[in-house]
């Protein structure tokens, strides 16, 4: 590769690095990652300076109510009280507007789940509170679990360098994000817990960057209606 | 529970990591002890306003909680993955909120040594030294290269929406941001050298 292509990729790396390449940019720069040493390189060089950006900040005081809310939050997960539904800030809705260009949200208010390969009659199974199909080369199985479910993928593959799957519902037109992001393990089994089943529609999985998205950034990995 | 939260405190972040992913909440409260006051004044920074900041910083935490057996050592510190995860949420906020723009202001020279006092531990103390040399770092910056870096980094902006805020070509734009991160690098390096 010559010095003019490597300067190009340059200008990408710190773009990259600071978020500021479109997301189907960024897949092409995390292609040529994967089979280029040198960038790779510079990019090791380059972010300690991305990641001490955040250390020059000027300082606040953290309300002495974020850290009790917190901790409450996680010891009531840890008494088992996961099933709950989620408190309401974190659970912000987002409308399904076409105007939001996400190729996903098309997909919904249009109803077509072009990527659901599991309609009855079609390979999937419906065996009591369980659903199972293959979808997009995956087998994906949804459990009714009390109110809630737990979404289990098979047959998923490596995901790119911070990158983590994300789920979704859609009821009553609106698209929410579930909380609880998840990756695959080494034999590509993935699953997650969605704490209310209530009134969803259609459930979807997107890969996200680390600690989610509030609404989805790409197409979906996988879409499956869920019958009422 | 008092001795478990002291044996918590003697562990590095990086020993705490698999404590969380394994939902031990005493690992988690020091993890948030350690790192909750940069993260939520990241978030304030990036989105300017307290309460917003605030649930930002849960989101992000109640994020790490659930999920911190994905968090991996080899590519990098707790706090800067952490921080990552508070960054990407607040920009998430940002784009979902119509019609306002975000804070742009960079911080001032003398930010850090308004922070209140807390426990001065060795590593808090290289950490403040570090965002020292950080400051001086940005503050040697050109204004053309900070300023991208910061439409970047706390406005959230692509380089392409930047090009056009800015009125320049794409290339210049990402051009600036090599310029800028690479000179950040250099001064760090040579302060650690």
């Amino acid at each position: 590769m010559s010095t003019a292509d490597h300067n190009r990729w340059s200008d990408d790396l710190a773009a990259y690095l600071l978020g500021a390449l479109k997301p189907d940019e960024a897949k092409v720069l995390e292609r040529h990652l994967e089979e280029c040493e040198h960038c790779r390189q510079e990019i090791r060089w380059l972010e300690p300076a991305v990641h001490a950006l955040p250390e020059a900040v000027e300082r606040q005081e953290a309300p002495r109510r974020l850290r009790e809310s917190l901790m409450a939050e996680v010891r009531a997960e840890v008494r088992g009280a996961a099933a709950a539904p989620a408190p309401a800030a974190r659970k912000r809705r987002w409308l399904l507007k076409p105007a939001m260009g996400f190729a996903v949200l098309a997909l919904l208010v249009a109803g077509i789940v072009g990527y659901e390969v599991g309609r009855d009659g079609d390979g999937g199974s419906n065996r009591g509170s369980t659903i199972e199909r293959r979808v997009e080369g995956l087998t994906v199985k949804m459990t009714q679990e009390g109110d809630g479910g737990k979404l289990e993928l098979v047959g998923v593959g490596k995901l790119p360098p911070g990158k983590v799957l994300e789920a979704w519902v859609e009821r009553e037109g609106q698209v929410e994000a579930v909380p609880a992001l998840f990756v695959p393990d080494r034999d590509g089994h993935a699953e997650t817990t969605i704490a209310d089943m209530g009134g969803v529609k259609t459930v979807m999985v997107t890969e996200e960057p680390q600690g989610g998205s509030e609404a989805p950034t790409g197409e979906p990995i996988m879409t499956m209606s869920v019958p009422g | 529970m008092l001795v478990r939260r002291e044996k918590a405190e003697r562990l590095a972040d990086e020993e705490l990591m698999p404590l969380v992913g394994g939902q031990d909440p005493e690992a988690f409260e020091v993890i948030y002890d350690r790192h909750g006051g940069a993260a939520y004044s990241l978030a304030y920074r990036i989105v300017g306003d307290r309460t917003t900041a605030e649930e930002v910083t849960q989101e992000a935490f109640i994020s790490v909680w659930r999920s911190g057996t994905r968090f991996d050592a080899g590519r990098g510190s707790v706090r800067s993955w952490l921080l990552s995860i508070v960054r990407n949420r607040a920009i998430d906020f940002l784009r979902s909120r119509a019609g306002k723009a975000p804070k742009l202001d960079f911080d001032d020279a003398s930010a850090l040594e308004q922070r209140p006092a807390t426990e001065k531990t060795d590593e808090e103390a290289l950490r403040r030294e570090t965002a020292a040399e950080l400051r001086g770092a940005i503050g040697k910056l050109p204004p053309d290269q900070s300023k991208v870096i910061e439409l970047a980094y706390f406005g959230g902006f692509s380089h392409s929406e930047i090009a056009q805020i800015q009125g320049l070509p794409m290339g210049t734009v990402k051009g600036r941001m090599r310029l800028g991160l690479e000179k950040i690098r250099g001064e760090l390096a040579e302060g650690l050298a």
